[in-house]
């Protein structure tokens, strides 16, 4: 907004000094007046000549400085269309001045003024535009010094408009050195050409003709000037100011340095060109990963990317997968060649190394083949832990590849490497996410297979706790009341950890159901889970469990062990605590018949307040910091302790205890634990 | 877990170090499923510093147990620690396999 003012504002004063200068001008034709440089009128000339200057040389510091984009071809453009073609229309109204003059005879020295003055305008304007327009294209990449720099020639250059307005001679030897100086100034700043060498080549040809097309038009300018200095009569002599001639002279040294790095830069753009196309490719494979490409994209840019760096006249690239060779990509070349090629350079070429052959011609086995190529590139897509492909580049040149080349592949080969790596690393996170939401579920299942809901009666109490070491676990304990009074209790702990163990465990969990609605004694229970779990156990796992029978009516406990841990025990009548150590083999260890051999029935006839605690080996294998175990010992003292508790308190008690001892060591196997405590009270259903 | 195979004639003597958990006992599956350890009469186990054994241990040394049995070969285990032994004799192992306590008892056993 305030730019926009501020244009006004210079242009209403541009306007105003130029109209006052061309009265002034006008006035002194008509007045007849002496060319006296010291009258008034005269030096009001200056002035207003001084002031036109200044505003139309603001007014395009703000417009050039509101030009956008980064095309610098864009800018020689605006610079010829809205200003470098003044030149040709000064051209043309001098030539019609010219023809009017001879026509009608005579000079017409007002209207001779007047061209002269608008034509003078024309070239102000033009030269401030350059000037500022130069100025972008300077400061483009710009530092503090050359800022700095820059600045302080504006300041030096504007200030020779003084030397202008107080009419002194700028020829004489006090300024001369001082200009000069200027000009070696100005030539300084011309040497920052850094725009030249982003243009492709097109637009470089294109800058370079709107280069000499702005040339000629400050040539147009300066024979036109030249010209009408030599013009008898001529008020003022517009150009006779250093300003102006310091302006020009540096939009011209600066067309001319541009036009001259152009012009000799042009053969080495193509480089360039290519180096920058090299480097998109680079950033094209490099950000397929972020647009969700799948590896046959990845390859395929790597592909074109590589025909295209290395101008190369045939290409295959092959991508193995699981030791077999599988041709993906193929340019300029048929199938037959492909293997014939791949089986000489298979002769040899070192295994796990890149080959480079630029003189295929002395190489007979080649030369038999009749094919027109003359170097060969084979790039290995290798990791340090696996090869994923070949690309097999192919030039009817001798020394097709040269360093620049191959280093170039290379780069292309170890990007795409690492693309397809990151690939398959964002492919293994999203398996692994949804394993992790499978095993959520799956430790939810077995969540559900444990009882929630104890059997209570009056003449017994029971509390459980139990813990996985991991998501899911191998242990598991359930009840089923088989009768009035009587109820079976199983616990078990399966071989190994994870996924494998809680299906062992599914699967006991439903032995223990299917069989135990026949009331089964726990031998013969054994026995027939044994042989059930002989079709579904591998050979390296096995199954401990115990399975007790507690019948109120007959006031006894039968059980049998299966390589499970002991029972605890607490007798109230002997007030002894002791474990009933039985023989008794684990399920799954033997498979056949003999196994009925291997496991005994158990009784014992309990008394009220007796208390039996059921465990798995996460409870006595407990570990502490110095690598002990909790062990059977503790267990029993702290249940000699505590067997006056309720059974829930004495399930707290033990496993505080047991927390504690082991304080911040992970649990390594799922803990189980079960107290059971027999009442004194008359059981519900006899009242 | 470091496993060291010592061989007399017929006989082999292997040395079990360390804890036998879920991924030792990878190895020693490996070991004990060479074919060449069919060529033996007797294997011994000299479980002096094993200290603890998983049930993933005892998986592999089940797993074998049949086919060593089949093929007329004696597994013996000696000098092995309390606990360890604990871990088999709670498990009913100690009745199907053979645990001595010595190094002698153990040979002496193996010839009989």
């Amino acid at each position: 907004m305030l730019n926009r003012i501020n244009q006004r504002y210079f242009i209403f004063i541009a306007v105003i000094s130029w109209a006052l200068l061309l009265g002034n001008i006008l006035n002194i034709h008509a007045n007849g007046a002496s060319s006296n440089s010291f009258s008034t009128t005269n030096y009001l000339n200056h002035i207003a000549k001084a002031v036109f200057v200044l505003a139309i040389f603001m007014l395009q510091r703000i417009r050039v400085n509101a030009y956008k984009g980064v095309d610098h071809m864009g800018y020689l453009w605006k610079l010829f269309t809205r200003a470098g073609f003044t030149a040709y229309i000064c051209a043309v109204l001098h030539m019609g001045y010219n023809a009017y003059a001879r026509q009608h005879g005579g000079t017409f020295p007002t209207l001779l003024e007047t061209l002269y003055a608008v034509n003078f305008a024309f070239f102000v304007i033009f030269i401030a535009k350059g000037f500022y327009i130069w100025r972008r294209l300077i400061l483009l990449q710009k530092t503090k010094a050359l800022e700095f720099e820059w600045r302080w020639f504006e300041i030096l250059l504007f200030s020779t408009i003084i030397i202008s307005l107080f009419r002194l001679d700028y020829t004489s030897f006090i300024f001369i050195p001082l200009l000069a100086l200027l000009m070696l100034y100005a030539l300084f700043l011309c040497l920052h050409l850094n725009w030249v060498a982003y243009l492709t080549a097109i637009k470089r040809w294109r800058s370079l003709l709107l280069l000499v097309v702005i040339g000629i038009s400050l040539l147009i300018f300066y024979r036109y000037f030249l010209h009408m200095s030599r013009q008898p009569g001529m008020v003022l002599a517009y150009l006779d100011d250093p300003f102006l001639l310091l302006t020009s002279f540096f939009v011209l040294l600066y067309a001319v340095a541009s036009l001259l790095v152009g012009l000799f830069s042009l053969p080495t753009s193509s480089v360039f060109e290519q180096k920058r196309e090299d480097l998109l490719n680079f950033q094209r494979l490099s950000q397929l990963i972020q647009q969700g490409e799948d590896e046959p994209q990845v390859y395929h840019t790597l592909f074109e990317s590589a025909i295209k760096a290395s101008a190369t006249d045939s290409a295959w690239l092959e991508i193995i997968q699981e030791d077999e060779n599988e041709v993906i990509e193929m340019h300029n070349i048929d199938e037959e060649s492909t293997i014939q090629i791949r089986d000489l350079v298979e002769k040899f070429t070192l295994t796990n190394a890149d080959y480079i052959n630029n003189n295929l011609e002395n190489n007979p086995e080649f030369k038999v083949m009749g094919l027109p190529y003359k170097s060969i590139y084979v790039a290995l897509l290798k990791s340090p832990h696996r090869t994923f492909g070949i690309l097999y580049l192919l030039k009817e040149l001798e020394h097709g590849f040269d360093r620049e080349t191959i280093n170039v592949i290379r780069t292309f080969t170890s990007q795409t490497i690492l693309t397809i790596e990151n690939l398959r690393l964002g492919n293994e996170a999203i398996q692994n996410e949804r394993y992790k939401e499978e095993l959520k579920i799956a430790s939810s299942v077995q969540d559900s297979l444990i009882p929630k809901t104890f059997p209570s009666d009056s003449w017994f109490e029971i509390s459980c706790f139990s813990q996985a070491a991991k998501e899911v676990g191998g242990d598991f304990y359930d009840f089923l009341e088989l009768s009035e009074g009587r109820i079976a209790i199983i616990i078990g702990d399966v071989s190994g950890k994870g996924i494998s163990a809680a299906f062992h465990m599914a699967q006991m969990k439903g032995i223990f159901h299917g069989l135990m609605q026949d009331d089964l004694e726990p031998v013969r229970f054994m026995v027939k889970a044994n042989q059930a779990l002989n079709h579904c156990l591998e050979r390296t796992s096995f199954i401990t469990s115990a399975l007790y029978i507690i019948d109120y009516k007959l006031k006894g406990l039968f059980f049998a062990r299966a390589g499970h841990c002991h029972t605890l025990y607490y007798n109230s009548m002997t007030e002894e605590t002791f474990y009933f150590n039985t023989e008794g083999l684990g399920l799954g260890i033997i498979r056949d018949k003999s196994y009925a051999k291997r496991i005994h029935n158990m009784h014992y006839d309990y008394n009220p307040g007796d208390v039996m605690v059921v465990y798995t080996d996460g409870i006595v294998e407990a570990r502490n910091k110095s690598q002990e175990e909790y062990g059977e010992d503790r267990l029993r003292e702290m249940l000699a302790q505590t067997y006056h508790l309720e059974a829930d308190d004495i399930k707290f008690a033990i496993i505080n205890d047991v927390n504690e001892f082991s304080q911040d060591m992970p649990i390594h196997d799922d803990q189980t634990l079960i107290v059971i405590k027999f009442r004194n009270v008359q059981p519900n259903f006899q009242m | 877990m470091k496993i060291t195979n010592q061989i007399r004639e017929k006989t082999l003597t292997i040395s079990l170090d360390g804890e036998l958990d879920a991924s030792s006992s990878v190895m020693l599956d490996e070991e004990l499923s060479k074919p060449e350890i069919m060529l033996f009469s007797k294997i011994l186990v000299d479980c002096e510093n094993l200290n603890y054994i998983s049930s993933a241990g005892l998986g592999v040394f089940i797993s074998h147990l049949q086919r060593f049995e089949d093929a007329q070969i004696k597994l013996i285990f000696f000098n092995m620690q309390e606990k360890v032994r604990n871990v088999f004799e709670i498990l009913g192992l100690d009745l199907l396999m053979t645990i001595v306590s010595t190094y002698d008892e153990a040979m002496t056993v193996a010839n009989e």
